[in-house]
């Protein structure tokens, strides 16, 4: 029994330092977004004037670091019901079955393929499934250390027909553009 | 500066700005009318757009009436007309010239209260004047209704008197805000 336990407790120690290098080495920190100060809005044109509606409710799961791009990462899960535009008529309608179709689709997602940098900062790309639609959608975004945690600032654009977003009436661009734009500010608190 | 056919005549000047504004005003009701029972869809989207539109025209044509009129005062009424009568043309007037304003404000600041921002058919957006409000905007909307209504009561008398002076007392008070006529005191 004492013979066999200490080659086990070796390699046991072996893998922690192993595993420990290859984190310092590769992988990328892990945070979560602080809702109550984080911001995720959209801009769409109707009839020639923008319009903003946020999200309130979304969770952002993210791995990053610049020196581990790699297995830098974004998860980002939208509760569309959430959604508000500062007007409840404007709301019902992007939330109804001609538009966000919350009833059978109430979430979103956002999940990085990878990350690259850029001249300004970050790129990603991803995929986004909005209202049962997938499709890869690029963003800008610059991460900057802040406290403990980070600040994650971006944005994308995006063609609403692309998912399906706007049937019936709503699929004419006369009215609302086809292009929306997507910001963000996330404040990044490190995973516990 | 002062045309001297102004003393008998409007200029033409300020009956173009008459004429174009009486009808953006007519087309403003009508696109109103039509929109008003519609549910919030592509169609009201639209019928709206063109009235904020044509709305916020009319704001800029008033402001540029109001500062001709500065500088070319309006004819003076006729000698006939009695005390009352002049005062009622003059608060006719008056009336106008409150709600040419009154009405595309209350009209844009609505329009900000329900955080739909307010562009001209698409060239460019105007600024919001207030954040989103609820409430505010119900009490807006009230008072854009009730501005039309006095609106339209106004230009029925104003119309009304138009047609007296021309057909019952005989005089040029409406052949001088009419183009292509002359007037025969000049």
């Amino acid at each position: 029994m004492m013979n066999s336990s200490r080659p086990l407790g070796l390699l046991a120690g072996l893998a922690v330092t192993l595993l420990f290098t290859i984190s310092n080495d590769a992988l990328a920190a892990g945070y979560g977004a602080d809702p109550s100060q984080s911001r995720l809005e959209f801009t769409g044109v109707q009839a020639g004037a923008d319009f903003k509606g946020v999200f309130h409710k979304f969770t952002a799961a993210v791995d990053f670091s610049a020196d581990a791009l790699a297995s830098s990462h974004f998860d980002v899960q939208i509760d569309m019901s959430s959604e508000d535009s500062k007007d409840k008529d404007r709301d019902q309608t992007i939330k109804g079955p001609d538009v966000f179709d919350v009833a059978h689709n109430p979430t979103a997602h956002y999940v990085t393929k990878s990350i690259s940098k850029t001249a300004g900062g970050y790129s990603a790309v991803g995929s986004l499934t909005l209202r049962g639609v997938t499709k890869d959608v690029p963003i800008d975004f610059q991460f900057t250390q802040a406290g403990g945690g980070a600040k994650l600032e971006g944005s994308a654009k995006l063609k609403r027909l692309d998912f399906g977003v706007g049937q019936g009436e709503w699929k004419s661009t006369e009215m609302v553009n086809d292009s929306v734009k997507i910001s963000f500010s996330l404040l990044l608190k490190p995973n516990t | 500066m002062p045309i001297e056919a102004s003393r008998t005549r409007y200029t033409p000047v300020a009956q173009a700005l008459h004429w174009i504004i009486a009808a953006l005003i007519v087309t403003q009701f009508t696109l109103a009318w039509m929109a008003e029972d519609l549910p919030l869809g592509a169609h009201k989207l639209s019928l709206l757009a063109r009235h904020k539109s044509f709305g916020m025209t009319v704001l800029m044509l008033a402001v540029l009436r109001l500062s001709w009129r500065l500088f070319n005062p309006a004819p003076p009424l006729p000698d006939g007309m009695s005390k009352i009568e002049r005062f009622l043309a003059r608060a006719t007037h008056v009336a106008f010239y409150v709600l040419l304003f009154a009405q595309p404000l209350t009209g844009w600041l609505m329009s900000s209260a329900k955080n739909y921002s307010v562009s001209w058919f698409g060239v460019f957006t105007w600024p919001d004047l207030i954040g989103p409000n609820e409430r505010a905007f119900d009490l807006l909307k009230e008072t854009h209704g009730l501005l039309s209504d006095v609106l339209f009561a106004v230009a029925i008398l104003h119309i009304l008197a138009a047609l007296k002076h021309h057909f019952w007392n005989k005089d040029d008070v409406f052949r001088r805000m009419l183009p292509f006529t002359t007037t025969e005191k000049q």
